[in-house]
């Protein structure tokens, strides 16, 4: 059984190069998959392969270089589309990263929108599913209004979203829900499948930022009935520089065209313009298509740490981190975790009373140890708790127990140093 | 000690440890060690933009050296200005201005930091050069101000004419300044004193004794550096200038 579990973790962990790497001369334990996650060899390979055998820009030519480019595109395509059982390849856009794939949303939805209209986010929001929201609200005078956490209502401090006030903020007033799949805060699984009924009920559609949602959950969006879905390749160890848009059909058909350029048009003249149909409307421009292209290994990649023995392997290590985590850091009265509580992915964020969190972090990286310190681009949800600052740990399927044990020891090393 | 032997003594100070986490605990001792700064000294003017922890730094003038404050909510960070204000403590402005520090480079801090707070670094360098180069300036506004320096040069107006006020025309019993006699008093930067004035008469024989008298008077009146004195009849004198109680005075009311 032991023998099992270290077989397939030095497996998997012998996939991917960076984790053998070092640190200031020490082992690197990477704990900021939050932020980004390290790729697998199959995902380098390719990128390089592509780069030297498949680089010709996409739905171009008709030479045999710009034919496989234009392939290898579409077959990530329809690699998204199956990884997230979405209907059709028009409902699979490519951007430039979770933040482009809600801006476009925000900006197109938001024209239609009227003075009064509203826009509901989350108290758990990522800011790029808060200022492109804001931007869109200001331009017609709608107004964004916030779902808050408890520790916003005064009522907790588990960070997490209390969605019992949805019920009196829906209205007739509300025209689109922006709701975070996971907080990259508090890592806490928001119930989105029953806030989106509630929305649908009313009529109402619903973006959802999966930014961390697709690297912890098995995302269907059919299932989940959302309206869009917005997420990046680089966080599901794709390429950087690629997002993902997911948008039902009709939702999508709905909205004006975004940015204008090549690709995204069907005829121009000086006088008119016709628009490619679904999904090239939105891809003005020369994609990241060999970024784009890397989403095939990425997700394949994914799914075998999801599936059989290695699925059942990793999945027993994240039940053993979460466990050995929340233990040991609110064993220590001098620690708050920001967002506790069921149904939690592995993302630590917390503080440690009378220690600056940039000081830790500093510390930690000479041990080895990759956090990150600051506001993780979520000032109100961090403000909220009281805090200008925090240290989280975020932990991706490759990592293992061990990593959990050495990132406490050395972060009680730093407190001892620091206190 | 000159700023380039206190950072040697720091360079000696750090190579006695030979891994970075042993010269952290040094500067986090640095830091827990430093005086705190209280609530007040903590403005937000005095916080300085660039870094990505809090940092407050103040600075006083002691006998024309330079001495600084300083508090942040992160002790690595705190340690790091502590050495930073060990350097610079009690130097002149021109020392400190003039000074180009390698101390942080040669213990390697500068690559030991993380790149937000390398930058914060540097913006607290900037600002301590900044703290010298006002301080520098005022000094020599005050050096160009003599002694007197003390005096603002609204004060310095009002000792003028107070002192105008003691001199009289020989023939009417009248001060010169009520008189009118006074066109215009200009006290410079340099509290250096300018007076352009009048005779009730072009042909006044004693027009020299009562330049002279104000030049005196002038002279002696508190915070005032140097007085000039321009003769003019131009525009004429005439008794309209006469202030109010000049006239009581004369009986021409």
């Amino acid at each position: 059984m032991e023998d099992n579990r270290s077989k397939i973790l030095s497996e998997v962990r012998g996939m991917v190069p960076a984790l053998s790497g070092k640190m200031n001369g020490e082992p690197l334990v990477y704990l900021d998959n939050a932020a980004t996650t390290q790729k697998p060899s199959q995902v380098l390979d390719f990128l390089s392969d592509a780069m030297v055998h498949s680089n010709a820009n996409v739905h171009r030519s008709m030479y045999e270089l710009s034919d496989r480019s234009t392939s290898l595109y579409e077959v990530a395509r329809e690699k998204v589309r199956s990884f997230i059982n979405a209907p059709g390849r028009e409902n699979i856009i490519f951007t430039s990263g979770t933040t482009a794939s809600i801006n476009l949303v925000a900006d197109t939805f938001c024209r239609r929108l009227k003075a009064g209209d509203e826009i509901l986010i989350e108290g758990d929001s990522h800011h790029s599913n808060i200022v492109p929201w804001q931007l869109a609200a200001e331009r017609n005078g709608a107004v964004v209004r916030v779902i808050p956490t408890d520790v916003m209502l005064g009522k907790g401090r588990s960070g997490r979203v209390a969605f019992e006030e949805l019920d009196s903020m829906l209205s007739d007033r509300v025209k689109i829900l922006a709701l975070t799949h996971i907080s990259n805060i508090t890592g806490l699984v928001n119930p989105v499948g029953e806030i989106i009924s509630k929305a649908h009920a009313r009529g109402i559609p619903v973006l959802v930022d999966g930014a961390q949602g697709i690297v912890h959950e098995k995302v269907d969006v059919q299932a989940m009935d959302c309206d869009f879905y917005a997420f990046s390749a680089h966080k599901i160890y794709g390429a950087t520089g690629v997002g993902i848009l997911y948008g039902k059909t009709g939702m999508l058909e709905s909205l004006p065209p975004y940015m204008g350029g090549g690709d995204m048009v069907e005829t121009v003249t000086y006088q008119k313009t016709t628009y490619a149909q679904l999904p090239l409307r939105f891809e003005a421009g020369t994609p990241n298509f060999t970024g784009a292209a890397s989403l095939s290994p990425a997700l394949k990649f994914a799914e075998d740490l999801r599936e059989g023995e290695v699925g059942k392997v990793l999945k027993d290590e994240e039940g053993r981190i979460i466990s050995f985590m929340t233990e040991a850091l609110s064993s220590d009265p001098d620690i708050e975790v920001y967002g506790t509580g069921e149904n939690k992915a592995p993302i630590f964020t917390f503080n440690i009373k009378g220690v600056n969190a940039g000081d830790l972090a500093q510390l930690l990286d000479k041990m080895g140890v990759a956090v990150r310190s600051g506001l993780m681009c979520a000032e109100p949800l961090i403000n909220s708790f009281g805090a200008n600052s925090a240290l989280r740990a975020s932990f991706a399927p490759y990592n293992t127990l061990e990593e959990a044990q050495t990132f406490v020891k050395c972060l009680n090393r730093a407190k001892n140093m620091l206190l | 000690m000159t700023i380039k032997e206190i950072e040697q003594q720091i360079v000696e100070e750090f190579s006695i440890f030979d891994n970075w986490m042993d010269k952290y605990q040094y500067i986090i001792d640095l830091g827990k060690s430093m005086p705190v700064i209280d609530e007040a000294g903590k403005k937000d003017e005095n916080l300085i933009k660039g870094c990505q922890s809090r940092v407050w730094l103040d600075c006083r003038e002691e006998d024309g050296k330079l001495y600084f404050s300083a508090d942040s909510d992160a002790i690595i960070t705190k340690g790091i200005i502590s050495l930073l204000i060990r350097v610079y403590d009690g130097h002149t402005p021109q020392e400190i201005i003039d000074s180009e520090i390698d101390f942080i480079d040669t213990i390697g801090l500068r690559q030991n930091l993380s790149p937000t707070r390398a930058n914060g670094l540097v913006s607290m360098l900037k600002q301590i050069k900044l703290y010298a180069l006002a301080f520098k300036e005022k000094d020599e506004e005050k050096a160009a101000a003599g002694d007197n320096g003390k005096y603002s040069i609204e004060e310095v107006q009002k000792n003028v004419i107070r002192a105008l006020k003691q001199v009289f025309d020989p023939e009417i019993p009248v001060n010169v300044y009520d008189l009118g006699l006074i066109y215009e008093v200009k006290v410079g930067e340099d509290r250096s004193v300018f007076i352009k004035m009048t005779m009730t008469s072009p042909t006044c024989p004693m027009a020299d004794d009562v330049v002279n008298d104000v030049n005196n008077a002038v002279s002696d009146a508190p915070g005032v550096k140097s007085v000039q004195i321009e003769l003019t009849f131009e525009p004429e004198w005439d008794e309209s200038r006469m202030s109010e109680e000049a006239r009581l005075e004369l009986g021409l009311m």
